[in-house]
């Protein structure tokens, strides 16, 4: 039997809009194995945006079953979301979403308080996810005084801290220069050769060359998905 | 999943951050909650200190005496007027009647005041108040002398001019010499020291060591025995005032020839009633600082609510973030909360210190002994916290409700 991270079957969005109803996505399914790096791209209004959503545990769908590592997401309440979104996901923005206030090393943790990991533990596991992205030497800076792919790193290491089943990158590259956006797909890569489950959401065919396979939506439905 | 939690010390620690990243908002925020507690705990004190000293000031009356007075305690413009008009002078005839008649009444005396200006030598001393005391007064009401003693039953029955002074008297006259033996001019009349009254304060403003203790005998050769006298009961049986009031009431009344419909002309004064009437008045003080705290603490938590739903609005996407990375609606409404419960008791916290410098400076300043009562802060911490949750819970309910979706998309940071 596969190992699948995502499952994802017949899944459909429809969202109320006064009188109209917009189909967003229309009935998508695939799945996703353990290990593998899929880009998933598409134009503005593909539905790629509602996809991630859901894929990220950020929304249920109006229809369809969505499985993430065993877990039926697709009939989870708000609080199971969030647990899931805690332990299963890792996010990546495009325009990171580091919290200004916070140093590094506190950004990393953010995701272990919700966990309830105790205090020290959690500042060791961050530590350790700073060093993972190379930049144990900036863990008391704060987003402020970061370059942005420093700054993506961090929220990369965010991502990584809780040990998710899947990463979770939305046009990681987006907000950088290209040979910045260059080392931190390289990153990527290493994640992926270190066993890590990603999904790169892209309109950029650069970025979807670092994927295995790529998934392409058009007008919420899959028109190709396999290799570059 | 159950024992996924957030600890108290996370949410603490995570309010008081923001709180500190801003430190005027949170300080003009919580202003008008700390003033609300500051007067409210000076109100308190003052009026709490004000009993203590009314309470050991009334002290000479003791629980087991009553006064007899043409009077009695006063509350009106009109009861007055009517008393003037009706009651009839208490007379020595009266003080021989309870003397006899009531054997629940231990010791009966009687008592007259005037105001008197008094000489010694170039020293002279207008308005002390002169009380002529008979002889038993000294075994009614409590008289600690600092020094000397108090006149003598012989002394009181032959009129002889001796005196007691109260101590702002003797040191107004003798300044540091040794009063007692000395001589003090009542009325063009020299009078003999032959004791000085122990410290007993002000009140009202009044000192009430500002007197002379003369025999009432010796004032009565000097002035006669027109005016109403002044009775002083101390009952027999120290359990039976009450007794004793109603048998020297009935005793009374049955001299003034009232009918049992009729009211008493005359009034019975205890330390109690006094006491009662203070508590009155003061309670009515509190009351009124109660509701004025109220409202300013509705204000202050108003104040506070507003800017809550500007903070929330401020961070929504700070919020997204939180949820995106695992908060739920329970974790997002417990931070806002605390972010509201800490402002509001650290306003109350401000305004238990403003109060207790006001308290403070009170004390120095003025002769009002308050003394803050230890529920008064531990009250203004919970009150306020108690805001704070109150005026808190709509804005965190809002940012714990917020759709993580469109609140990673705002634009805010």
């Amino acid at each position: 039997m596969e190992d699948y991270v995502i499952e994802a079957e017949g899944l459909t969005k429809v969202y109320q809009m006064g009188a109209v109803q917009v189909h967003a996505l229309g009935g998508v399914s695939f799945k996703i194995k353990r290990g593998e790096v899929v880009a998933i791209m598409g134009p503005s209004g593909s539905g790629k945006s509602t996809l991630m959503n859901l894929i990220g545990c950020l929304d249920t769908p109006t229809r369809g079953q969505y499985h993430l590592n065993g877990r039926l997401v697709s009939e989870m309440n708000d609080d199971e979301l969030a647990f899931a979104r805690n332990v299963e996901i890792g996010f990546v923005f495009q325009t990171f979403n580091l919290l200004s206030r916070l140093s590094a090393q506190k950004n990393v943790e953010l995701p272990l308080v919700y966990a309830g990991t105790p205090p020290v533990e959690r500042a060791r596991r961050a530590a350790e996810a700073l060093a993972a992205v190379g930049l144990s030497e900036r863990a008391r800076h704060r987003p402020a005084e970061l370059s942005g792919g420093q700054r993506q790193r961090v929220a990369i290491a965010r991502a990584l801290v809780t040990r998710p089943s899947l990463l979770l990158a939305d046009e990681p590259t987006g907000n950088l220069d290209t040979a910045t956006g260059q080392d931190i797909l390289r990153l990527f890569d290493d994640l992926h050769a270190a066993g890590n489950t990603i999904i790169l959401v892209t309109h950029e065919p650069d970025v979807a060359r670092h994927a295995r396979r790529v998934v392409t939506l058009r007008d919420g439905r899959i028109l190709s998905d396999g290799r570059p | 999943m159950a024992d996924r939690r957030m600890t108290y010390a996370d949410v603490v620690r995570l309010a008081a951050a923001s709180l500190i990243e801003n430190p005027l908002r949170s300080f003009l925020t919580l202003t008008g909650i700390a003033m609300g507690v500051a007067a409210v705990i000076f109100v308190v004190s003052a009026i709490d200190g004000l009993n203590a000293y009314v309470a050991r000031t009334l002290g000479d009356l003791k629980p087991d005496t009553f006064v007899v007075d043409k009077f009695g305690i006063i509350k009106g413009h009109r009861e007055w007027i009517r008393a003037r008009r009706r009651n009839p002078d208490l007379t020595w005839d009266d003080v021989a009647a309870l003397r006899r008649q009531s054997p629940l009444a231990g010791r009966v005396a009687a008592a007259r005041y005037d105001d008197a200006t008094l000489k010694a030598g170039a020293q002279t001393l207008s308005d002390v108040t002169l009380r002529a005391v008979s002889a038993e007064m000294f075994e009614v009401e409590s008289y600690n002398l600092q020094r000397g003693r108090v006149f003598l039953p012989s002394e009181a029955e032959h009129a002889a001019r001796v005196c007691v002074l109260g101590l702002d008297v003797a040191e107004a006259l003798f300044a540091r010499l040794e009063p007692v033996g000395r001589e003090v001019a009542v009325r063009g009349r020299s009078f003999q020291v032959v004791g000085v009254g122990e410290k007993k304060g002000s009140l009202f403003g009044q000192s009430q060591d500002n007197y002379i203790l003369i025999p009432i005998a010796t004032y009565e050769k000097m002035r006669g025995t027109h005016g109403s006298l002044s009775i002083a009961v101390r009952a027999a049986d120290p359990g039976r005032r009450e007794a004793a009031m109603d048998e020297a009431r009935a005793i009374l009344r049955a001299r003034h020839h009232l009918k049992p419909d009729e009211d008493d002309d005359f009034g019975i004064i205890t330390s109690d009633a006094l006491m009662e009437l203070w508590r009155d008045l003061t309670g009515m003080i509190f009351r009124i600082a109660l509701f004025v705290v109220g409202i300013s603490l509705v204000v202050g938590g108003i104040v506070i609510m507003n800017i809550m739903l500007l903070t929330v609005v401020e961070r929504t996407r700070e919020i997204g973030v939180r949820k995106a990375l695992g908060a739920r609606y329970r974790d997002i409404v417990f931070q806002f909360l605390a972010e509201s419960v800490m402002l509001c008791a650290a306003g109350g916290l401000i305004g238990v210190v403003l109060g207790m410098g006001g308290v403070a400076l009170a004390r120095w300043l003025t002769p009002l002994p308050a003394r803050i009562p230890l529920w008064a802060p531990l009250l203004s911490i919970a009150v306020t916290s108690a805001v704070g949750v109150f005026f808190g819970l709509h804005p965190a309910r809002q940012a714990g409700r917020m759709d993580p979706i469109e609140a990673l998309r705002s634009e805010t940071v």
